[in-house]
């Protein structure tokens, strides 16, 4: 399989079937739409981030990486850098994290993203269903704002933009 | 005073469970039990739902093997409305179990038990994972990285996404493939060839370092089952079951799947959720087997392609009848994968897999109907009847990690009683035992994911309750 070296990867998260978790890939759905024709940017959601991603990860020239949050407000948007740890160690094969991603493509492939950004929305409710928490819901407007304007940036070869 | 040893969970396998060791007043094993500790509910859940919903909502309970429940649900399905799918859908079908077994054996071989095979059983547990083998052996990390993705993007570009395709229906498949996904797979068959063959190298050079762990690992003689082709060859879809004696001698042949049920029975122990399969004409446990590719390989006579035959020519070295000790899974799960790849090849490569025609329609023909085919881990059997609208009535799955319940226990059993001297555990007793389990490569039910953390608990406890000894990681 020949991995595809994106100038941009967006690579989205979460479970569409545990209400708030799905904004990840609801969020990657709306961004295929919003770059769809233009080569640089390529997007990919998945239930979890697994080993076979790191390729993706270690070859792109940025990443932007979206989840869900249990931990930030509900409806709350952030965007934070991402940045390798120092070794491997307490790395669990199941799933990654973003941090962790770019960690194990250096390790195996000798390479890190120039640029890798966390867009992440607070959840209000994780619990069974298909539907959005209110908050989320107010959040998808600024989190899609987040993300063109990141992406944009990304391309122009722009520096990462700091850390709120 | 006798004492419990507690193994909760027992780590780097497909879902939980934990290990029980029993103590003498000694201090040396006397029994151990191997726990499934979970209960999914799904044979009694379908109840009521329309058959031909059976593929997709038995493939959710496993995100590793989703694929061999789509098959057997999907054959049991076939049999209720009395059709014959399409050549191609069926070859297309092939070609999707192949990809799957080539991922999970990567998944199996190279993340859960390169670390013992590669860094050692001794060797640090914080370091002792396909990380760990990423930094010591680099090449091989990238390897089982990539083959493990050969499969799974197979399965995504015949199935439109890696897990929980909805592309095998009750009739065949609901898309043909395309020449443009047939090029690309074709493509990816060097890098897969090039990915085993490193793994097989490695393996063929550390394997006689493990003569101690190949002694106790399972090493005892047992009953194998598994599919088989009218010509002795392996088979994964179709064919019929074989079981054999200890010696290799045929037990019974032609157990086709509405068969099953009249030979082959569950039983239960009141220390696990998941059941204990066996023979019914030899009783249980005497008519208890193994199954898997270890079974698969003691049962066939070739492969049918050439990487693969050459491979098993050399795996059947090891000894003059059925391969015996559990260590050898390993090396059969390779031998397996050569066998996918060369026949992905063989498939991509006939000249009817473009056809459109994959799919054939009809009603409810028969209040009864039952699939089988051949999981990763081993024969899948899935059994239903429906009411004449369609409704499922009752349904049956018997799975790999049924058929192999008994052999592991034992296996776990046999292991403890070399490792654990004293009343203690030692990082490579505890470590060794659970290596035990993993040289089958159950799944006990994986699509249940724990939150957050799952550390390793040791305990050991007197017979009056009280915890003498307690090692976490």
């Amino acid at each position: 399989m020949t991995v595809t070296k994106a100038r941009c990867l967006i690579l989205a998260c979460g479970n569409t079937l545990r209400s708030d978790d799905g904004v990840g890939p609801w969020l990657a759905s709306w961004a295929e739409k919003q770059f769809c024709g233009d080569a640089r940017v390529r997007v990919l959601s998945s239930q979890q981030w697994t080993l076979e991603l790191v390729e993706e990860v270690a070859r792109a020239e940025s990443v932007l990486f979206i989840d869900c949050s249990a931990d930030s407000e509900p409806g709350g948007v952030r965007l934070v850098p991402v940045e390798a740890k120092a070794d491997m160690q307490g790395v669990a094969t199941h799933h990654l994290g973003a941090s962790e991603l770019i960690t194990v493509g250096r390790e195996l492939y000798g390479s890190l993203p120039r640029a890798a950004l966390l867009l992440t929305v607070g959840a209000a409710s994780m619990e069974l269903g298909e539907e959005f928490s209110a908050a989320v819901k107010g959040a998808l407007p600024d989190a899609c704002r987040q993300i063109e304007e990141t992406v944009t940036r990304f391309l122009a070869g722009a520096a990462p933009p700091e850390a709120p | 005073m006798s004492q419990t040893i507690t193994i909760d969970p027992v780590t780097r396998l497909e879902g939980h469970g934990k290990i029980t060791i029993y103590l003498d007043e000694k201090g040396e094993v006397e029994n151990a039990q191997f726990h499934v500790t979970q209960v999914r509910g799904f044979e009694k859940f379908c109840e009521g739902r329309p058959f031909y919903e059976m593929p997709s909502l038995t493939a959710r309970i496993c995100g590793i093997c989703p694929v061999s429940h789509l098959l057997a649900s999907a054959k049991a399905c076939e049999a209720i409305m009395s059709v014959r799918i399409p050549y191609t859908a069926a070859q297309l079908r092939r070609m999707l179990n192949l990809a799957q077994m080539v991922q999970s054996h990567a998944l199996s071989f190279f993340h859960l038990s390169s670390p013992d095979l590669l860094l050692g059983m001794e060797s640090d547990p914080v370091k002792r994972n396909i990380f760990g083998v990423a930094a010591a052996r680099p090449d091989l990390g990238l390897a089982g990285i990539g083959l493990r993705r050969f499969g799974q993007h197979i399965i995504e570009l015949l199935g439109t996404k890696r897990i929980h395709t909805g592309w095998v229906v009750p009739g065949g498949v609901t898309e043909p493939l395309s020449s443009a996904h047939r090029d690309e797979i074709l493509a990816m068959l060097p890098e897969a060839y090039a990915n085993l063959g490193k793994a097989l190298t490695a393996y063929k050079q550390i394997a006689d370092t493990f003569k101690p762990e190949i002694e106790v690992f399972a090493n005892f003689p047992t009953n194998y089952l598994g599919l088989i082709n009218e010509d002795e060859s392996i088979e994964f879809n179709d064919g019929a079951l074989r079981l054999i004696d200890p010696k290799g001698a045929i037990i019974e042949d032609g157990i086709t799947a509405t068969r099953f049920t009249e030979v082959i029975g569950e039983a239960v122990e009141n220390y696990s959720y998941t059941k204990f399969v066996y023979y019914k004409p030899l009783g249980y446990p005497e008519g208890s087997y193994r199954v898997g590719p270890l079974a698969r390989l003691n049962i066939v006579k070739s492969m049918g392609t050439p990487k693969a035959d050459k491979e098993l020519a050399e795996f059947k070295q090891i000894s003059a009848g059925p391969v015996e000790s559990s260590f050898h899974y390993h090396h059969a799960r390779l031998v397996e994968a050569m066998y996918g790849i060369e026949k992905i090849e063989q498939i991509l490569n006939d000249p009817q897999i473009l056809d459109k025609h994959v799919r054939a329609t009809a009603g409810v023909n028969r209040l009864e109907g039952a699939g089988q085919i051949e999981a990763p881990r081993g024969t899948l059997n899935h059994h239903y009847k429906v009411d004449e609208n369609g409704k499922i009535t009752w349904a049956s799955l018997v799975v790999a990690t049924g058929h192999n319940n008994n052999a592991m226990n034992r296996g776990v059993l046999q292991a403890a009683r070399r490792y654990v001297k004293d009343g203690k555990f030692s990082e490579g007793a505890l470590n060794r035992v659970e290596a035990v389990i993993r040289t089958f490569d159950p799944c006990l039910s994986c699509s249940t994911h724990a939150f957050g953390q799952m550390p390793l608990a040791m305990t050991l406890m007197s017979a009056d309750g009280k915890v003498v000894d307690l090692v976490v990681r």
